[in-house]
């Protein structure tokens, strides 16, 4: 039993975090907001002028609104991997840890899906890419992995979004059952009448099991059909069959880096020390250290197919990744996602707090280089040199991808206020129930 | 499928019953032993988290929410590939000089959708077989149950109510509330 608690403590506990918010929080909330604002406005700027505004160009069409988008979606798929897979390998120590990991992955991807309207020259017609019937003849083409990345995103989405409320709706009720006022209904309105009858947990139990089942072939399929969105073309340093593993790899290595980034500072703001203990931070560093080492053996392949090929245009992308203008970001990304989480082979950095810190930092600012590298260098440095060129960076680009930063994080602090940030009824099922000892 | 009586008679509810909240789950196995030995299986079990002890004591069918997730599944894949060929038919395009109908893509298309109906389809089934949204709670809900107590609520003829009542505060129940006419709400019949 990894918690000695009670019910009623854990329930004290946990919906403390519920609380009146402190100044911090205020504060932090305005300035994420301040940066969404400049993000909005940005994109409103983009929308009144043109897509010119961005420094994607030809040869680069595909800039920093793609590999973010890229890196938003890698973001949020370690919270199904933790809340779904782990859930069906029985792993306990998910229990406190899921339902952050799962926000992370419901606001990622409410930021990744961001990123192809902003893309978009006319976002006003951007329901073009469903398919529906319409006078123009004009529909989707089910031949495009750029149709499959709708398709694959929304359903990852509306998939995780399920889990995540069908998740809550017990811990709802405990708040429910605990407020008074306008809060007792508004959480009795999302608890939807919740009561914890046999029948009600039959259920939900049997429900949470195939959603489960459900989200986790996801985890695997949603980035590989990203990876395609590169990998079906045939430009140098994307026609790779190795791109769908590689791909889903680097996710859940970015994504386990930012749980661990937000997990940190949320324990000590909340004191929930007791509940995610050192020992949760060890087991995801482990976690990290293993994804740091697949992704470390990706990009070595991708090294040696390009040697191995004699293909001139694939071993001249990677000279180019390597020593041309983006050298910094090539560099960037092996040291930050392969060499600095290496250390986690000691328990010493696995236990320091300020250690995890530095390495989840380091594992998404690499990350984030990693779609820049793979992106821009191969549309910059195509076949033809003629056709060779840069992006350049504006501010009106600058401000979206920073705002979208500022976005998910505020979206994540409003969620820890309102809802709860540990699931207390998965916690509770760790406990030892209350016991009467009677024979 | 689903509970198909329960979900017709759900809201036709009016008789007696009984709330038992007991403050540990012991207790409440013993009583759900003692109204099965008495031959009253005419009862609900409150509780703040699945256990594995109360599902073997109370010894219910298995959930029918998979039968929905198996349909929503199927439908999912039949419609993605009726969607893609479908419309590969209606507007026969080449692109790329693939033929009209393309397998390995549309297996793609028919895949996600038959994991989006999936998931759909199961949250259907969830909320139908656990009678939810529901707009009020039981008239005898303890606000206790939800964490740190369990409760039995008895639907019985007025007459046993003192019978009952007796039989679980031997067990350990603490506190009891009965209604005898107005409605109890969905949940108020038990399962089959």
């Amino acid at each position: 039993m990894p918690y000695k608690l009670s019910y009623s403590q854990t329930d004290l506990d946990l919906t403390q975090t519920l609380n009146k918010p402190k100044k911090w929080y205020y504060v932090a909330v305005i300035l994420l907001g301040l940066g969404v604002a400049w993000g909005g406005g940005s994109w409103l700027h983009q929308i009144l002028t043109g897509v010119g505004v961005s420094g994607k160009n030809n040869p680069v069409g595909w800039y920093l609104y793609i590999a973010t988008f890229v890196f938003w979606v890698g973001i949020a798929h370690s919270g199904t991997l933790i809340s779904a897979i782990l859930f069906l390998f029985r792993v306990k120590w998910r229990a406190p840890v899921y339902r952050s990991a799962e926000a992370v992955t419901v606001f990622g991807l409410a930021t990744a899906g961001l990123f192809p309207l902003l893309h978009m020259g006319r976002v006003w017609v951007f329901y073009w890419t469903l398919p529906y019937p319409q006078m123009g003849g004009l529909f989707p083409n089910f031949r495009s992995p750029l149709v499959w990345d709708v398709f694959a995103i929304t359903t990852y989405l509306t998939v995780s979004s399920i889990f995540f409320l069908t998740g809550m709706v017990p811990d709802v009720a405990i708040i429910r059952d605990k407020a008074k006022g306008w809060r007792k209904k508004l959480y009795g309105f999302l608890a939807q009448g919740w009561q914890g009858t046999d029948n009600q947990w039959r259920h939900y139990t049997a429900a949470y099991v195939f959603l489960a089942a459900l989200a986790t072939p996801l985890v695997i399929s949603v980035h590989s059909i990203v990876s395609w969105d590169f990998a079906m073309s045939i430009v140098p340093g994307w026609h790779s069959t190795i791109f769908a593993p590689y791909f889903v790899a680097g996710a859940i290595h970015s994504g386990l880096a930012m749980v661990i980034l937000i997990l940190i500072p949320m324990r000590n703001a909340f004191n929930l020390h007791q509940y995610i203990t050192d020992h949760h931070l060890e087991s995801l560093a482990k976690f990290l250290l293993f994804t740091a080492t697949v992704v470390g053996f990706a990009y070595l392949i991708e090294l040696f197919i390009a040697w191995y090929s004699h293909n001139p245009w694939e071993q001249a992308i990677f000279l180019y990744r390597a020593f041309g203008d983006y050298w910094f970001a090539f560099w960037a990304l092996f040291v930050c996602n392969l060499v600095i989480p290496q250390l986690f082979w000691f328990k010493r950095f696995r236990r320091s707090i300020p250690f995890l810190v530095f390495v989840s930092i380091a594992v998404t600012i690499g990350m984030w280089f990693e779609r820049f590298t793979i992106i821009v260098t191969s549309l910059a440095h195509e076949y033809i040199p003629f056709a060779w060129g840069l992006p350049s960076l504006t501010w009106s680009e600058t401000g979206i991808v920073v705002g979208s930063f500022c976005w998910f994080f505020f979206l994540f602090l409003i969620f820890a206020k309102t809802l709860p940030v540990v699931s207390m009824w998965e916690v509770k099922e760790q406990l030892e129930p209350p016991m009467s000892g009677k024979k | 499928m689903f509970d198909l009586y329960d979900y017709r008679s759900m809201n036709k509810y009016k008789g007696s019953n009984l709330m038992a909240v007991f403050p540990a789950m012991d207790s409440l196995l013993h009583g759900i032993h003692e109204l099965k030995k008495a031959g009253h299986e005419n009862f609900l079990v409150y509780a703040p988290v699945p256990h594995h002890d109360i599902e073997h004591a109370l010894h219910r069918p298995k959930s029918p929410v998979r039968v929905f997730t198996l349909v929503g599944a199927l439908t999912g894949f039949c419609t993605g590939w009726a969607l893609t060929i479908g419309s590969a038919m209606h507007y026969p395009l080449i692109v790329g000089g693939k033929p009209i109908i393309s397998i390995p893509p549309f297996g793609v298309l028919a895949y996600i959708l038959t994991i989006l109906f999936g998931a759909l389809a199961t949250m259907i089934g969830f909320l139908i077989n656990a009678r939810l949204p529901q707009l009020h709670l039981a008239a005898l809900y303890d606000e206790r149950l939800s964490s740190d107590h369990y409760g039995i609520q008895v639907f019985c003829e007025e007459g046993e109510m003192k019978e009952f009542e007796k039989m679980l505060k031997q067990v350990g129940a603490r506190s009891f509330k009965r209604e005898t006419v107005a409605n109890v709400g969905r949940d108020a019949i038990s399962p089959k």
